[in-house]
């Protein structure tokens, strides 16, 4: 006998959720397999690979890949199992393969996943052929901007409209690149939680915590976070939800001066920058980015646009989930990347001065909601005053829980197959 | 070659070190340090890893070690409040003399630390840690210190303590 379905349009109200959503391992289960094994669900960045031959694994919900790219140039997403047996054909984390060897068989096969040799042939059966027996490739996979995206799923939406308008997110961070990209090639450093894969997205777009969490790092240092710590009325920056359970938090309303977003920067490091900058953009678009800075946002499942870094949230069980992050080059400007690596490791990682705030409270978070007296969570902060903009965007004050709302309404279409 | 006097401090100076960190006597263990000092984790295992290049845990000088020590004193940095129990045991120490008089010190560890700030896990850290110890007024100081976990690559959970 098959236990009951979950019904999540029961779990999963417009302006509250069930605490099981979080606890409940079938909900674990069915997530991996309707968001992380049919959706489009982040890998990696091209400029990880760019060579032929090149190779990153990683997690694609709970089954290994590989992302390589082949002798033509292309990058394909290969599932990181022999087809003869399943073993790992490759264990390292990075490197750069002429070819993927099977080491249990011996089974061989190019980099794009082609089967190449098959030793002792004489046993094979008449009808073997070796164009059916190559490493899977992900059904679907697609790139923007150099961010790779594969879905597991035969069938559903393109790349495209699940990234919808959030496409303007990743131009955000691409476009303060002189030369329109970026690269991320200093290496991830892995976090691991002990709670539920949606407190790391949840979290990282609350903009209501700051004060709290991190009150240790505010009365130590100043940050560029400082703005969003005073009183209610004096904060400018925004939450936006932009469909498709993307949501952002904006902080540059509340900037005053250009390079906030790097800490503060003095013209010796970016006199040279903001002169690439306007000769490819014009001096007033120029001028704007490097106010505004780079975007503060999670393309939903498992990709987070943290400002100068990137992570993955990556779900391992239902109590546990590893943040993964590294730090963004931006293409033409070489002489930042000391400082994005320094500020890379003040805010990010387990030894760093923001994220284990972060992780030990929703950690903290996993423990308390064993606690079953109530059942539910309210989500209903900011919904008198959250207003829609003229692109459709739902905003409001940026310690609103209206991205948290439009998160769960995506995942309860996700989820539901609405 | 270093004195038999050296060796014996030197191995001295880091059981000092260890029982600073693990009883979060955070000014005390500050005070080990020198004004250039140079603190590094490396997020891996490859001795190729270039602080520069590369991420990393931990890249500290003087003024970051002296926020992270800050951060504790305040009693609110919630990954180690409350702070974690720890105990940890120093081995196969290797003292070696190195440029301009200093001492250079390799050793192994291993670091039994109970996370007491959620579900209380016991974390098991284990590792390689070189120290560069210099001369001052007499007595030693910490001027570099690289502490490689052989699991640096892999998730790992809050170190908010001092490793």
């Amino acid at each position: 006998m098959t236990a009951p379905a979950v019904d999540y349009t029961a779990l999963v109200e417009d302006e509250r959720v069930h605490v099981s959503l979080y606890t409940d391992p079938r909900v674990f289960a069915d997530e991996m397999d309707r968001i992380f094994h049919r959706g489009w669900v982040f890998i990696g960045h091209e400029s990880e690979i760019p060579s032929a031959g090149d190779f990153v694994t990683r997690p694609l919900g709970e089954q290994p890949v590989i992302m390589t790219r082949t002798a033509a140039g292309e990058v394909v997403v290969l599932l990181n199992r022999c087809a003869h047996r399943g073993t790992l054909v490759c264990a390292a984390e990075r490197g750069h393969a002429r070819v993927f060897a099977c080491p249990y068989h011996g089974w061989t096969y190019d980099v794009d996943g082609t089967l190449l040799g098959v030793p002792y042939p004489g046993g094979l059966d008449a009808g073997f052929d070796k164009r059916e027996h190559g490493l899977t490739r992900a059904p679907r996979q697609a790139s923007y901007r150099g961010f790779v995206f594969a879905s597991l799923g035969a069938t559903g939406i393109s790349l495209a409209e699940h990234l919808g308008e959030a496409t303007k997110l990743i131009d955000r961070t691409c476009d303060l690149s002189p030369d329109g990209a970026v690269e991320l090639t200093a290496g991830w450093v892995k976090h691991r939680c002990s709670a539920n894969w949606k407190m790391l997205p949840e979290n990282d777009s609350d903009g209501y915590h700051l004060g709290f969490v991190h009150m240790a790092l505010f009365r130590t240092v100043r940050s560029q976070y400082q703005r969003v710590v005073g009183e209610e009325k004096a904060i400018k920056a925004v939450v936006r939800a932009w469909g498709q359970g993307h949501i952002e938090i904006d902080w540059a309303p509340g900037y005053e001066q250009p390079f906030e977003w790097l800490g503060g920067a003095s013209d010796a490091l970016t006199a040279a920058y903001v002169a690439a900058m306007e000769h490819r953009y014009g001096r007033a678009p120029a001028q704007q980015r490097l106010f505004e800075g780079p975007s503060h946002a999670l393309i939903f499942p498992n990709l987070f646009l943290g400002e100068t870094n990137v992570a993955i949230v990556q779900p391992v069980a239902v109590d546990e989930c590893v943040h993964w992050h590294t730090p963004i080059f931006f293409k033409g400007v070489p002489q930042l990347n000391g400082r994005l690596l320094r500020q890379s490791e003040a805010g990010m990682g387990p030894a760093s001065f923001l994220m284990p705030e972060d992780l030990a409270i929703a950690a903290r978070n996993q423990a308390g909601l064993r606690a079953r007296h109530a059942e539910w969570l309210a989500l209903t902060r900011g919904l008198e005053r959250e207003h829609v903009d003229a692109e459709g965007r739902t905003v409001s004050h940026v310690t609103d829980e209206t991205i948290n709302r439009a998160l769960w309404r995506h995942y309860r279409a996700v989820m539901t197959g609405a | 070659m270093p004195s038999d006097a050296d060796a014996r401090t030197a191995t001295d100076f880091l059981h000092l070190e260890a029982r600073l960190a693990d009883e979060g006597r955070y000014a005390e263990w500050l005070a080990l340090w020198t004004d250039d000092a140079v603190y590094w984790v490396p997020a891996t295992t490859d001795p190729g890893a270039d602080p520069n290049k590369h991420l990393s845990h931990i890249y500290d000088n003087r003024a970051r070690l002296e926020t992270r020590v800050k951060m504790l004193q305040t009693g609110v940095r919630w990954s180690q409040a409350p702070a974690s129990l720890m105990r940890r045991v120093i081995g196969n120490v290797e003292v070696r003399a190195a440029e301009g008089g200093e001492l250079g010190v390799e050793s192994n560890f291993i670091l039994g630390e109970l996370a007491v700030q959620a579900r209380h896990e016991m974390h098991w850290w284990v590792g390689r840690a070189t120290h560069r110890l210099r001369r001052v007024d007499g007595g030693l100081r910490l001027a570099a210190k690289t502490v490689v976990l052989i699991n640096a690559a892999e998730p790992l959970p809050n170190l908010g303590f001092l490793l």
